[in-house]
């Protein structure tokens, strides 16, 4: 019942932050200095003359009031309807749906790398604490995180593509087209995660639970594995909050490594001012938060009593 | 005891780690010897090549061809004109010959007998009369286009007769009838609610390919229409892959991904990567003869550049030969004219300006814009200074604007350069709002009909920086008369006017005259250029063994 009761309030508080924030996505791309008209007929590439303008306005609604579209954007966008593309045409739902698969498909490959890799290093770096591998890692780390992501992606397609040819340079065409994506993207987090876990497993290591399982001459690898149930709580908190800014913060890998997924979608809306796609992006992206914001709470609730269903 | 404790404690840490890097490194090798088996079926194949990998930007997206919402090379391999353009000019395609009236409002078009749509329907007076129609019937989107407006009515005169009426004596009437848009073919069964401007159920067409296969935002594939009543194409298929990045594109093409890169003013490949390419000696490279015009456009409508002297002195600043030489390699001529004299009617006998500082200072001074002390003109205590806008996406422009930014201050203007991103550049084309803005004509085969047509059109640039002049009136009549003018000797003189007053108003500073490029594989063959810039001759391309 109270769990019942948590959701519920949850829920309802959702509902005035998404609204807020659909307002701000209608508001904020009506003030743009682009008539929505004729930047629909250029992208289709079609002279925007005052004739073909005031037609295009009339298609798409925009001779009503701007209160008036909004709501009839909203009421849309509630039954799934988000209109069509200025692109080309088709309905911006479809499109999103198209492209959402692939990007799901890259941050759970992304995923995998970031969390084998962080937890590996991690427990490594925790254990040897102080070592030169730790010293050495650490920085390795460090340095790579610092690059940009389109340069490393750059350099690994031409390493591992180019003069290697392990892997197609770009494209969607079999698995081995995910794991130069997914690398690159994953290297952004890596640092993040293998440092919480490093952190949190020397943290723990300090604590009486470790020293009470020592004087009871527990196997060193049971402790390590007590060690690193109780640093992964946090780790798994952050890492499931990392999943939306996975999904929403694939734009420069997609771009570089011809991924057809929501980031393409989303740059070649920008680009183009195609405002159906753009709206229903932000829309959507907000959802995503709040909805991963919530269940991570809820998640960590349930694992950890202490932190209390309140909302 | 206590150090055989730690000892023992200090090896189990050590058979811990050992386990775990061993663990780490099989997955990695596994996960490496996996990508490199499957990697390694890729393109490597040493038999003979059947499918050209051909990589661009932008997707072939909806290639309707009597709309804009495509890619224009795509669609030329699918659907084809009654007429096409070529190098000895209007030559025959779906009509095997035509006939005009005395009045030149009157077409004629005897259609092929052996063609059919690749969907089995046939192709014949009816087909071309309801195409022409669904064109027609969608006026507003095609205002661009003087013919579409000229249309009076078509008329199937017989199965394969078709006779075009036109208002007035149009004369570019083949030429646009040629153009890769939209008087184009596709076949009835394809219609929806009885035209196309609400879109089409596929894309059958008569053309060499076939679209047999897209996924959207990643590649389209095109085979070869078995069925075609012309050159059959050489190659079973063409792959368009979709790649946004430009660098992604370059490390395609080197490791064998891609066959063929092709495009126009920086579109798919700098001029420098070209070079680089070039001089990398790998791979075979081509460029057309000139196209289109490379120019920047004076805003004869803005406070310091209404004055005719300062638009000519603007003339003799830019130093077009280093421009170039220095930044475009040497691959574009020089322009003296707005028009290119081998561009039909354009051949007017003007004299192009050149390079002179000392002409622009003295006619500086003499439109009462002096030196001052910080090096810039100054005239009524307001400084001689304007701003070029170019498109951000293009590096080219950048580099260029920076370097008539140095020829303005050898004679004391001061030029403020604004990249913009291509839908607020586009924009500011619309308000007028720019002192110089870097302008491309149409290119062949749309000048100069069609380019000097959108002149008077007020979301161009042109119409806005021309809107200054004091004869613009007179400029815009004149245009329209030309496209009616059924007697060639009095168009001619009718465009020499209207060339000389633009060249001597000084409304465009010429630059160069801008090629097409194309790199490809060693292996590749018969790669040459369509007189358009936006359409690939993929038709007439093979492997050579």
């Amino acid at each position: 019942m109270r769990i019942k009761n948590y959701l519920i309030q949850r829920v309802i508080a959702i509902i005035p932050i998404l609204i807020g924030i659909s307002f701000l996505a209608f508001f904020l791309i009506s003030l743009s200095p682009s008539d929505p008209a004729e930047v629909a007929l250029r992208v289709q590439e079609i002279t925007p003359t005052p004739e073909v303008v005031k037609s295009m306005r009339c298609e798409l609604g925009l001779d009503k009031p701007l209160l008036i579209r909004y709501a009839n954007w909203l009421r849309a966008s509630l039954h799934g309807d988000f209109g069509k593309s200025y692109i080309n045409n088709r309905l911006v739902i479809n499109e999103i749906g198209n492209a959402i698969p692939p990007t799901l498909a890259l941050v759970a490959v992304t995923l995998a790398i970031i969390s084998s890799v962080s937890i590996v290093a991690g427990i490594l770096c925790a254990v040897h604490e102080g070592s030169a591998g730790d010293i050495i890692f650490r920085g390795l780390i460090f340095w790579i995180t610092a690059m940009p992501s389109f340069w490393v992606g750059l350099l690994l397609m031409w390493l591992f593509s180019v003069k290697f040819n392990w892997f197609p340079t770009s494209g969607m065409e079999g698995f081995t087209s995910v794991i130069l994506p997914a690398v690159t993207l994953s290297l952004t987090y890596i640092s993040t995660y293998f440092r919480l876990i490093r952190n949190n497993m020397i943290q723990n290591k300090q604590e009486n639970y470790v020293l009470y399982a020592r004087s009871l001459g527990l196997k060193e690898r049971t402790i390590t594995r007590h060690i690193l149930k109780n640093s992964l709580q946090s780790s798994l908190t952050a890492l499931g909050m990392s999943i939306p800014k996975l999904i929403a913060g694939t734009v420069i890998v997609e771009n570089i490594f011809a991924w057809p997924g929501i980031g393409r979608l989303c740059v070649s809306a920008i680009f183009n001012r195609d405002y159906p796609i753009i709206q229903a992006y932000v829309l959507l992206m907000a959802l995503l938060f709040v909805v991963c914001s919530l269940v991570v709470d809820f998640l960590s609730a349930l694992l950890d009593p202490r932190l209390g269903l309140e909302v | 005891m206590l150090n055989l404790l730690n000892t023992l404690q200090r090896e189990k840490r050590l058979i811990i780690f050992k386990r775990a890097l061993t663990l780490c490194l099989t997955s990695i090798l596994s996960l490496s010897v996996a990508a490199f088996s499957i990697a390694g079926t890729g393109d490597k194949s040493p038999i003979k090549k059947s499918q050209l990998l051909y990589a661009s930007t932008k997707d072939i997206r909806d290639i309707n061809p009597h709309l804009y919402g495509g890619e224009m090379a795509a669609q030329n391999m699918v659907f084809e004109p009654l007429v096409v353009n070529s190098d000895k000019g209007i030559v025959p395609a779906l009509a095997e010959r035509w006939d005009i009236s005395e009045d030149g409002k009157r077409y004629t078009f005897y259609l092929r007998k052996d063609v059919r749509f690749t969907d089995g329907a046939p192709f014949n007076s009816t087909a071309v009369k309801i195409n022409i129609d669904a064109v027609v019937a969608n006026l507003e989107r095609h205002a661009w286009l003087e013919l579409v407006n000229q249309i009076d009515h078509g008329e199937v005169v017989d199965q394969f007769t078709y006779k075009l009426v036109l208002k007035n004596p149009y004369y570019p009437t083949l030429e646009e009838l040629a153009l890769t848009r939209p008087f184009r073919f596709i076949s009835p069964r394809c219609f929806v609610k009885k035209g196309t401007k609400d879109g089409v159920t596929g894309y059958s067409g008569t053309g060499p390919w076939v679209l047999s296969e897209h996924k959207n935002n990643q590649y389209a594939v095109f085979t070869a229409n078995k069925d075609y009543w012309g050159a059959k194409p050489k190659i079973a298929s063409v792959k368009w892959k979709v790649m946004p990045d430009h660098q992604t594109i370059l490390l395609a093409l080197q490791k064998g991904e891609i066959d063929l890169l092709f495009g126009a003013d920086g579109d798919m490949i700098d001029l420098d990567s070209f070079r680089a390419l070039e001089k990398e000696g790998k791979y075979q490279t081509a460029i057309s003869p000139p196209i289109a015009s490379r120019a920047i456009l004076l805003n004869a409508h803005q406070p310091i550049t209404s004055d005719q002297k300062v638009r000519r002195a603007f003339q003799y600043v830019v130093d077009k030969k280093a421009i170039a030489e220095g930044i475009l390699n040497g691959s574009e001529a020089v322009a003296d004219t707005l028009l290119s004299p081998n561009v039909p009617y354009c051949n007017v006998g003007l004299t192009g300006y050149g390079y002179d500082p000392d002409k622009a200072n003295q006619l500086l001074s003499d439109a009462g814009w002096q030196m001052e002390s910080d090096g810039y003109r100054h005239k009524s205590g307001q400084l001689c200074e304007v701003t070029i806008y170019f498109n951000s996406d293009n590096s080219q422009e950048r580099t260029i604007s920076e370097y008539m930014q140095s020829n303005m201050k050898d004679v004391g203007v001061k030029l403020k350069i604004v990249g913009e991103e291509k839908q607020a550049f586009l924009d500011r084309q619309k308000t007028g709002a720019f002192d110089l803005q870097y302008s491309l004509s149409w290119g062949t085969p749309y000048d100069p009909q069609s380019y000097i047509s959108s002149w008077r059109i007020a979301a161009h640039g042109d119409y806005q920086a021309q809107l200054g002049l004091t004869r613009k009136a007179w400029l815009d009549e004149t245009i329209g008369k030309i496209l009616i003018e059924a007697d060639r000797a009095k168009r001619q003189e009718m465009y020499r006017e209207i060339l000389t007053y633009i060249h001597e108003e000084s409304v465009y500073i010429p630059i160069t005259y801008s090629c097409t490029k194309a790199v490809f594989t060693p292996g590749l063959k018969g790669v040459t250029f369509n007189p358009s810039q936006y359409e690939i001759a993929f038709e007439k391309m093979y492997f050579e063994n």
